[in-house]
């Protein structure tokens, strides 16, 4: 008993890690229900009477044949054109709906991206596992429109054959049924389950090379200094080939269950035919038999892309658990605030301790600092040492496990997130530069920026000059991340986006990097000058001695220690 | 933009035509497929008609037994055309794959001054794989289309003439309706479709950059501008698919009308021959007939609806072609060097009166650049960035040629010196080294993948590497790079000074090698760097206050003219 018990409860659990993402993707849809399901009926009604059509077609072509009517096309014409309209209005409006759906499902993404995952990406993750996260939602198109719905018609259709059939001959009924049953829900089940494992192999097969050719397009300085081209051209088409190796094991399982779907559709039409001969099966008469045999044709059709749709299912699934996996919390993650930002900018951190993970040392070992408002500091330390999770904490990235942060004398876990964050500005190594304008990239940290504001900034942050000689000046377009600016370029254009913002806040995470000896000077004077009564966080592995600081920190064993 | 077009026609021309060869048997089993299509229905009319008007029993046994044998023929086809079309696409995408692959490795370096890492991989894997469908799908219809009906057409016209005709008309029609209302033009249209990749790219871009934006606290405001371009991504494409289904509706059309006219016809016929009262056994040929040609339509018409189904793929094509030339020609191969370069002495690196420009617009980055670095000496170039140092560098590795003026190497031209015998001849390390997924050892071996494990232990010992291979997880067979054991800068720099050590040039260049670095890590560094240039020409850009222990002589830079040169303080 128990044990049984137990299995149905791992089935169950197994279900669930099947059925779960799927689930929770229908229910970001849910706002869409009224047109999915528009959709699904136009469908289905296209269905029934692409059904009655052959139906009738059948019907009308034995009995012309037996000179039992004048043929008259009235009624085939109507229903014929009807069909066609019917198909067309019907595409049009699954897909919109799909496209509906999947563009809630593209601002859920990217919401719950922001909210939850956000935190550790800047610091953490990386691009191009979110690359392919951006490819899983447009996967998920083939769930409605290749799954749900054809299955939705195979389960209209069944019963509508079967009663269609039972009128004849109840055992032809089964016969005819039981093989479309097959075919439409045990051949794509089959095709599913077997597609999971082949699916899964492709998907790994294809990470490989993208890795490979990451590593290729990313090593060419290495490439080349090394003369190493033969052989990482080699392993790159290993890989490839590896890909092409677990595409054909795919293609041929697609292959197999598409023959197996069409063979039984000819073993319905072939049981028919031997019902109206009168062979094996009770005798029919001739004119149910045509219309029987052309419902039949008919009926195996609608479902023919099903098991092909069940093979492709598995990857399908598992674009949806990946994308779903985006709401989960990660483990650092702090919980949301619902207090308004408190007036002051006083900084408190009282006791603070964090580590990114239970194995390593802890990052910061009860840490305490307080920084008052229009405080200028400096806070140094060799990499690894924790500057960079400091700002982390303070931008509630993370949440520490120990301690607590105060802005203003308010627990900063109590605040709201982008309350909190607009009251602090943020330039990282990881800042990004977006595909867009060089306007809209500054916009971004004041969207009320004037033109003359947005000179500004870019003056002091020293890149004026490099934008004034662009054509197209601050409409020009940056490629992707910034690449017709050179780094150093790139760098002083982020920069100037956090000077714009009116942040009383500014944290700097090593705002030097990519600068000139001369240019650094520079920049630091005027750093001294455009922060004047702003809260500065330097985060740097060094100084230079131009800074104006009030205090200068280093971070050693996870404690703050003076360093001056 | 009309050069963007023709160049993209050409390429897909020339796709098609390699692609074609390669569609071939797909096309075949197509036909193949097409007939056995033409026997079934024949056999299924047989039977229809003995059920029907009755006639000899015997006249029922050989289309039911060609009827299963039928289908299992057709169902092989099926299987081994989609297997064919498969491997088709497959051997097309490892072409153009490779062909990508070898355009960036041929490009080198300077291509990532220009494009960015994730936009070239996404062309050599993603792009590529988008293309299947062309090659699998859109090639294969594009023949089939025309010429599986007509076969099913001839074939038909054997029986019936007058309804293959119809057969015909109707089907005609298709093509000529679409061209005339513009519809085949318009799913193809590239504009749509390169509107549809750009918004795409928008949100990816977006999301990649999501922790500025969450940072900034412009999440709300972001999340609105997504949904408002998420929604004009349905509408575009939208408005693709609203043709591509009218397209197909046309066919529908077409198909019904043949049908009827079909139906019709046999009707009337059959008609006059009940009233003329012919024999049970020669109506059933007749009814026989006339099912054949009734039941052959959607079997003509089937082609058609592939070809419809295709067009996306085809759109990938053009898309495709457009991304594909970032990448540099095949033509564009320079003349490499013949001469073999003596080192036994060691290396002396001149430059004389060496000009470069990377943009007319910003003037000169290298102009009369003339120095001389004797064999076993250090130089040490200074200068702000954008001084042109880098430039220097690039040259020496050779990536880029001197427009004016001349690099010597031993006295040898470098131009003339065989591309093998260069790299042989130089170490490089930059200011973050690319590490492999793949082992530590794996790692280091990458400098010289036949060394022995002696001299893989000298070269981590002498780049001081050892101490913390010795607290790895699994040491030198930890897994490191994508996905692996993440190093710390001053870690990683050190696999790549091992990797020097290994290799063991004469020529060591240095691109700012501790930019990255915090001051104690930077002066372990430059301890190891000190030991590595012991005996080997080294030529050293840095802009930090740790190379004043360097030594050797000091050229500085601004704005690619030599300012100072002198003896570096040692």
């Amino acid at each position: 008993m128990k044990s049984s018990e137990n299995r149905e409860f791992a089935r169950q659990a197994r279900r669930e890690g099947v059925m779960g993402p799927v689930l929770q993707i229908l229910h970001i849809w849910q706002r869409r229900a009224p047109l999915l399901t528009a959709g699904a009926l136009l469908s289905l009604l296209a269905v029934l009477i692409g059904l009655v059509l052959m139906r009738e077609a059948g019907m009308r072509v034995a009995a012309m044949t037996m000179g039992m009517i004048v043929v008259t096309t009235g009624a085939l014409r109507i229903f014929g054109s009807a069909r066609v309209i019917l198909r067309y209005t019907e595409r049009l409006v699954t897909h919109d709906a799909m496209f509906r759906a999947l563009a809630d499902v593209r601002v859920w993404f990217f919401r719950n991206l922001a909210r939850g995952a956000a935190a550790g990406l800047g610091f953490r993750r990386a691009g191009d596992l979110l690359s392919r996260l951006v490819s899983d939602v447009e996967t998920l198109d083939g769930l409605y429109l290749r799954i749900i719905i054809p299955l939705l018609g195979a389960c209209l259709v069944l019963p509508f054959l079967f009663i269609a059939i039972n009128m004849v001959n109840t055992v032809l009924a089964v016969v005819v049924a039981g093989l479309f049953a097959c075919s439409a829900f045990g051949l794509p089940l089959v095709a599913a389950m077997l597609g999971r494992r082949e699916g899964g192999l492709v998907n790994h097969a294809s990470a490989q090379l993208r890795i490979g050719v990451l590593d290729m397009v990313g090593g060419l300085r290495e490439i080349a200094t090394f003369g190493a081209e033969g052989r990482m051209l080699a392993h790159v088409r290993d890989r490839d080939d590896a890909l092409y190796r677990a595409q054909m094991k795919q293609a041929r399982m697609l292959a197999m269950s598409g023959a197996a779907s069409y063979l039984c559709g000819q073993a319905a039409v072939l049981v028919v035919l031997a019902a109206a001969l009168g062979i094996g099966l009770p005798h029919i008469a001739p004119l149910p038999a045509a219309a029987v045999l052309f419902l039949t044709v008919a009926a195996f059709e609608s479902v023919g892309g099903l098991t092909r749709a069940g093979a492709l299912a598995g990857s399908i699934t598992q674009a949806a658990a990946r994308v779903v996996a985006v709401s989960d919390m990660p483990e650092h993650a702090p919980p949301e605030g619902t207090e308004p930002a408190p007036a002051g900018t006083d900084i408190c951190f009282d006791h603070v301790s964090f580590r990114w993970d239970a194995n390593r040392a802890p990052v910061l070992d009860d840490l305490s600092l307080s920084i008052p408002a229009g405080q200028r500091i400096a806070v140094l330390g060799p990499s690894g040492a924790g500057k960079s999770t400091l700002a982390a904490l303070l931008l509630k990235a993370v949440a520490p496990q120990g301690g607590c942060i105060t802005l203003g004398g308010r627990d900063i876990a109590t605040i709201r997130d982008e309350d909190l964050r607009r009251r602090i500005a943020w330039l990282s190594q990881a800042t990004h530069l977006f595909a867009d304008t060089i306007r809209a990239n500054l916009l971004l940290g004041r969207p009320d920026a004037t033109e003359a504001d947005l000179w500004t900034a870019l003056e002091q942050a020293r890149v004026a000059d490099v934008v004034r000689e662009l054509p197209e000046g601050l409409d020009s377009w940056l490629g992707e991340g910034g690449a017709s600016l050179s780094g150093g370029q790139g760098r002083r254009l982020a920069l100037a986006r956090v000077l714009l913002s009116r942040a009383p806040i500014l944290i700097l995470d090593e705002p030097a990097t990519g600068l000139d000896a001369r240019t650094e000077q520079e920049f630091l004077q005027t750093l001294n000058d455009v922060t004047q009564g702003r809260t500065v966080i330097l985060i740097a592995h060094r100084l230079t001695g131009i800074e104006k600081l009030d205090m200068v920190w280093r971070i050693s064993g996870g404690k703050m220690v003076s360093a001056r | 933009m009309n050069d963007d077009k023709t160049v993209m026609k050409a390429w897909t021309k020339a796709q098609s035509r390699l692609g074609r060869r390669q569609a071939m048997p797909v096309v075949l089993l197509g036909l193949a497929t097409a007939a056995t299509a033409v026997g079934q229905v024949w056999c299924v009319a047989n039977v229809l008609a003995y059920v029907l008007v009755g006639g000899g029993q015997s006249a029922v046994t050989w289309p039911l037994a060609g009827l299963v044998v039928l289908a299992l023929i057709r169902a092989v086809l099926q299987m081994g055309s989609d297997m064919l079309a498969a491997r088709a696409g497959m051997k097309a995408r490892a072409r153009l794959r490779g062909g990508v692959l070898d355009a960036i490795l041929r490009g080198g370096p300077g291509l990532l001054r220009r494009h960015h890492t994730g936009e070239l991989a996404a062309l050599a894997v993603d792009r590529i794989e988008a293309l299947d469908g062309f090659f699998a799908r859109w090639l294969p219809a594009s023949v089939l289309w025309v010429a599986a009906p007509l076969v099913i057409g001839v074939l038909a016209a054997l029986v019936q003439p007058g309804s293959a005709l119809i057969m015909a008309i109707c089907g005609i029609a298709v093509p000529f309706g679409q061209a005339l209302f513009g519809i085949g033009a318009a799913v193809a249209s590239r504009n749509q479709f390169l509107a549809m990749t750009r918004l795409q790219a928008r949100f990816l871009d977006r999301v990649r950059g999501i922790a500025t934006i969450v940072l900034s606290g412009r999440t709300d405001d972001e999340t609105r501008r997504l949904a408002a371009a998420a929604e004009e991504l349905r509408l575009r494409t939208m408005k693709v698919l609203r043709v591509a289904f009218l397209s197909s509706a046309s066919i529908d059309c077409a198909m019904v009308v043949a049908l009827v006219l079909v139906a019709l016809r046999n009707g009337a016929q059959l008609m006059a021959l009940h009233d003329q009262g012919v024999p049970a056994t020669l109506m059933a040929a007749h009814v026989a007939r006339g099912l054949f040609v009734v039941l052959l339509v959607p079997e003509f018409f089937a082609p058609f609806r592939s070809l419809a189904l295709a067009y996306q793929d085809r759109a990938h094509a053009s898309g495709a072609a457009a991304a594909m030339r970032i990448l540099p020609d095949a033509a564009t191969v320079r003349t490499a060097g013949q001469t073999v370069c003596e080192t036994g002495q060691g290396v002396s690196v001149a430059f004389e009166h060496v000009g470069f420009t990377w943009d007319p617009a910003r003037g000169a980055t290298l102009d009369d650049v003339t120095f001389t670095v004797p064999a076993g000496q250090t130089l040490v170039l200074c200068g702000p960035s954008g001084s042109g140092k880098s430039t220097v560098i690039e040259m020496l590795l050779g990536f880029i040629q001197p427009e004016i003026g001349r690099i010597t190497f031993n006295g040898v031209d470098m131009a003339t010196i065989l591309p093998e015998a260069l790299v042989a001849m130089t170490s490089w390390i930059g200011q973050k080294p690319v590490l492999f997924a793949g082992t530590l050892r794996e790692n280091i071996l990458f400098a010289r993948p036949d060394a022995t494990d002696a001299q893989l232990q000298a070269a981590i010992r002498a780049a001081a590497a050892d101490t913390f291979i010795a607290t790895l997880p699994h040491g030198l067979d930890t897994l490191i790079g994508e996905g692996g054991f993440g190093l710390s800068g001053g870690q990683a720099q050190r696999v790549a000074i091992a990797r020097a050590f290994l290799k063991d040039a004469p020529l060591l260049l240095l691109d700012e090698p501790t930019s990255h670095l915090d001051p104690q890590t930077e002066a372990d560094v430059f301890d190891s760097l000190r030991a590595l240039a012991a005996h080997r020409t080294v030529i050293l850009a840095s802009h930090s206050a740790a190379v004043d222990g360097f030594g050797g002589q000091r050229v500085d830079l601004d704005h690619g003219r030599i300012v100072t040169s002198g003896e570096n303080a040692s």
